[in-house]
């Protein structure tokens, strides 16, 4: 095939502040391969060549239409995992279910941008099943509140996050009653979830703590209790009154700086990690007009020149679950394998366990020698996988007979035979093409090239055998492994 | 491009990666660490922390034998008096730590009773980053050893920095040895490598040795002027992909001197003496050691912990000692929290809070530091911690690293003499 080079990631970056006028018009340039894989890694975890090539065929606009307003019907997975299977006595068991339960639906999904924005607000609110005290029927709760509002109404979501269990739990607000208010909702409110640091003051804590008590949580279900509600007026960022739960959500993402905090985020999720602050500002004002709209923000960003602009390109760095879901996807696994949380693990990110209150830091924090190591080995694995061969997964403290619904490791769809077949045969400089388009969609060197080129023909002493009928099996591996470690690979 | 490469000599009989190495840049923290407080510290001391992960028992650890309340609240877990390893007339050792009983006798073991912190955490995932960030009220990325790696050292590299062909550069100034980083460890400047072996710390290349050959290539394409993280992420495959061999090739002249018990701990160890006894510049070591946390029929699993920990400590110390290299190399235990006082229905603990810990070797003032928590006034149903525990890392820090604390810990806290 022939690969679209329209824009070249090697030379676009820019520094900061120096922002295109047309910067947020929506994009109506060049839509081929490489800006569809864009849009796919950004507002989903890639793709197939073919489902690249779909979205490809869609152009821009039918393209973002596709993500931001799916028609067809998603896979099913819902009754996925059962009960029995999240309240299983062995917590490690049940934790592991709802975290592979998850990691299904980003693979298996036909509507990738709600489960990525549904990864976007478990970083923002950033609830964890570390600390034993949220229960994974609680957690798959509030993923699937994420699932479900998460391109809704900001205000909505946020009301919602207030009663949800898992919330409730993880930031101790069932312990808020009048008597003994608590203050680690309220100030993970403003400080974490709507406004930043510097934003509000300690009364405000402490009066918006007063406001959010009485929710509790008993036997599993959220009611509003007036008699442990703290009835007295309260002062809060400005305004006065007998404020409840919902108030202090009304008056707080009507901030002014409400909507610059959370589209600076967004920016930086989708687009780049330094946005401008001109550019910050005009996302601010879609999201302020719309009435806190996030669909309609986040459509703004993803149909806008600068999110095709070369600065956006290959511009942010993978997390791990964007990687190991995006080699999954591309290499068409029916199903995630259970080594895959082991795996995650050693890359620094478990799924439903962010690191602190504050989420994953992500950009550069994802890269160390570590986590590259695992990355590289993790590719190596996978990719020898022998169909028929996979083996019992080694996970500390789990055997895989106590999860049957979960295969310890798979061997992909996407084999060597198939590569060679999409190529048109057993030439080297086809098969190459065909994978390199397929992982990075062309995006490598003329040097690097030339290596992935002389290991397939094997022009070297120690690696005499020429592509060919006898050794494609191994050879397609080993190119596989290659292109998947390529340092284009590990960019989003 | 392999002209811009330089190669070590084949004459060191390195045979990986089709025989040719790029020599090996091994970048410590700074050349020289600097005491901060022009102090007698010796730059070459090496930190070595022991997480006994999961919540270890105190009370069957260092066993307050003599007093009453201790055989009430334990009437079936409790350490038998005539088992006890007698320290004092009051305190004694659980007797599955009498490998560390000569250590102890030559002075060379510190007991902090009674360490933990205000408002205790009693959640596993929750009080291990408490420890490990030595931030109770706060949480925060970085750990405690990781703010010290940042105080000395340089910016890590994170953009335009690294030309195409530069030489692996990997840091061996801190290695955690296992599969993941701990907390402990995460800092901004320097990267510290999770080392769970020398045969697993290495590039798989699923039996394929040339593609193996070939993604030594695949990192030394970095220009200035691209994606802001691409020379990161090739600078650190490189460092990723090569490391292991390095690591073996440096760590390859070391023979281990006395024989280590069998078990993963001692396994950890006998390759910490070799990472210390291999002049790698190597400043903080961290291993681990679980699972404590020992809700039911206690006795028989704390026990075996105790006596991996302890035989494992003995024979790393005779390892350095045979080796020279005992006087400059400091262990330190810690667990996020001790256990409840009262024996629980399933002759085990549930979570508690203050526990001791120990502190070993040839330079460690030994004894017993702080007295044993009461068994009487208790917070809760649990112990009321004497030390805080950032206490004991300043004091680590000041008078083992050469640190002044105050660079590291917010908030000032009492050194103790056990240095």
């Amino acid at each position: 095939m022939k690969l679209d080079t329209s824009t070249d990631p090697q030379v676009g970056y820019r520094p900061p502040g120096s922002l295109d006028p047309d910067a947020f018009e929506r994009y109506s340039g060049h839509f081929g391969v490489r800006q569809a894989a864009h849009l796919l890694r950004r507002a989903g975890f890639g793709g197939s060549q073919a489902e690249v090539a779909r979205l490809a065929s869609l152009g821009v606009d039918g393209a973002v239409d596709a993500l931001l307003h799916p028609v067809e019907p998603d896979v099913d997975l819902a009754v996925y995992p059962d009960s029995s299977e999240l309240y299983d006595i062995h917590l490690r068991i049940k934790n592991q279910a709802a975290q592979m339960w998850w990691l299904n639906w980003m693979l298996q999904t036909r509507r990738p941008l709600v489960e990525k924005m549904a990864l976007f607000w478990h970083g923002h609110f950033a609830t964890s099943l570390n600390s034993a005290k949220v229960t994974a029927p609680q957690i798959v709760q509030q993923i699937n509140l994420f699932r479900s509002e998460g391109l809704g109404n900001f205000r909505s979501l946020l009301r919602a996050v207030t009663y949800d269990p898992a919330m409730l739990v993880w930031l101790d607000n069932r312990k808020n009653v009048a008597a003994h208010p608590n203050e680690n909702y309220a100030r993970e409110l403003m400080e974490l979830f709507t406004l930043g640091l510097g934003n509000y003051s300690e009364d405000d804590v402490k009066n918006a703590a007063r406001a959010l008590t009485g929710i509790t949580l008993s036997a599993g279900r959220v009611a509003f209790r007036p008699a442990l509600h703290d009835q007295g007026q309260k002062t809060f960022l400005g305004h006065t009154g007998n404020f409840g739960p919902d108030d202090i959500v009304d008056i707080v993402v009507t901030q002014p700086v409400h909507p610059r905090f959370l589209c600076r985020k967004l920016l930086e999720f989708f687009v780049y990690s330094d946005p401008e602050p001109e550019l910050v500002e005009q996302l601010a004002s879609v999201y302020a007009t719309s009435g806190f709209e996030i669909g309609r923000t986040v459509g703004a960003i993803i149909r806008s020149n600068v999110f095709f602009s070369p600065r956006a390109y290959r511009a942010l760095t993978k997390s791990p679950i964007e990687f190991v879901i995006g080699l999954q996807r591309y290499m068409q696994f029916p199903q995630v394998p259970l080594d895959t949380l082991t795996w995650l693990a050693r890359m620094g990110q478990i799924p439903l366990a962010p690191k602190t209150v504050k989420g994953w830091d992500g950009g550069p924090t994802w890269i160390n020698t570590t986590t590259m190591l695992a990355r590289m080995n993790y590719v190596n694995e996978v990719v020898h996988a022998q169909v028929g061969t996979a083996q019992a997964a080694t996970m500390s403290g789990t055997t895989v007979e106590l999860m049957p619904r979960f295969p310890s490791n798979l061997p992909s769809m996407l084999v060597p035979s198939a590569i060679v077949a999409a190529a048109g045969g057993t030439i080297a400089e086809r098969v190459l093409d065909e994978v390199v388009a397929g992982v990075v969609q062309g995006d490598l060197t003329s040097e690097l090239r030339t290596t992935l080129l002389a290991y397939l023909n094997g022009t070297r002493t120690d690696n005499p055998q020429p592509f060919g009928p006898e050794t494609f099996e191994t050879k397609t591996r080993g190119l596989l492994a290659l292109a998947l470690t390529l340092p284009a690979n590990h960019l989003n | 491009m392999q002209t811009r490469r330089t190669f070590i000599s084949q004459s060191l009989g390195v045979a990986v990666l089709g025989g040719s190495l790029p020599l090996a840049l091994v970048r410590a923290a700074v050349a020289q660490p600097l005491p901060s407080l022009g102090s007698t510290v010796d730059p070459g001391n090496v930190l070595v922390v022991v997480q006994m992960a999961g919540g270890n028992d105190g009370l069957n650890t260092i066993v307050p034998y003599s007093d009453d309340a201790y055989h009430r609240v334990r009437p079936v877990i409790r350490i038998d008096e005539t088992n006890v390893l007698k320290l004092d007339g009051r305190i004694g050792l659980n007797p599955a730590l009498a490998p560390l009983m000569e250590e102890f006798k030559e002075g060379r073991v510190a007991i902090v009773q009674g360490v933990g912190y205000p408002n205790p955490n009693r959640s596993h995932f929750e009080a291990t980053q408490i420890w490990e960030t030595a931030s109770p009220d706060r949480p925060m990325t970085n750990g405690w050893l990781g703010r010290y790696l940042d105080r000395i050292s340089q910016p890590r590299n994170t953009a335009h920095t690294v030309g195409a062909g530069a030489a692996p550069a990997i840091d061996f100034t801190a290695i955690a040895l296992g599969d993941q980083v701990p907390t402990a460890l995460l800092s901004q400047n320097v990267d510290v490598p999770a080392v769970g072996g020398l045969s697993s710390f290495v590039y798989a290349g699923g039996g394929d040795a040339a593609s193996k050959r070939s993604a030594g290539v695949l990192f030394d394409g970095a220009r200035p002027g691209q994606s802001p993280y691409l020379s990161l992420i090739e600078e650190t495959s490189r460092a990723a992909f090569y490391g292991g061999d390095i690591l073996r090739q440096r760590t390859t002249g070391y023979k281990p001197r006395v024989a280590y018990p069998k078990d993963g701990f001692s396994n950890q160890l006998a390759l910490a003496a070799q990472i210390i006894g291999s002049n790698l510049g190597t400043r903080i070591i961290f291993v681990s050691i679980g699972s404590f946390d020992t809700h039911s029929d206690q006795v028989g699993q704390q026990n075996r912990l105790l006596g991996y920990l302890a035989s494992g400590l003995s024979a790393f110390y005779k390892d350095l000692a045979a080796h020279g290299n005992a006087d400059r190399v400091l262990a330190m235990t810690f667990s996020e929290f001790g256990r409840r006082v009262q024996q629980n229905a399933s002759n085990g603990t549930d979570h508690g809070t203050a526990m001791p810990l120990f502190v070993v070797g040839s330079r460690v003032k030994g004894g017993v530091y702080a007295d044993h928590p009461s068994l009487e006034d208790l917070d809760n149903g649990d112990l009321k911690y004497r030390i805080d525990f950032r206490s004991v890392y300043a004091t680590v820090l000041r008078d083992w690293l050469g640190r002044n604390p105050a660079d590291v810990i917010a908030g000032s806290f009492e050194t103790l003499p056990f240095v």
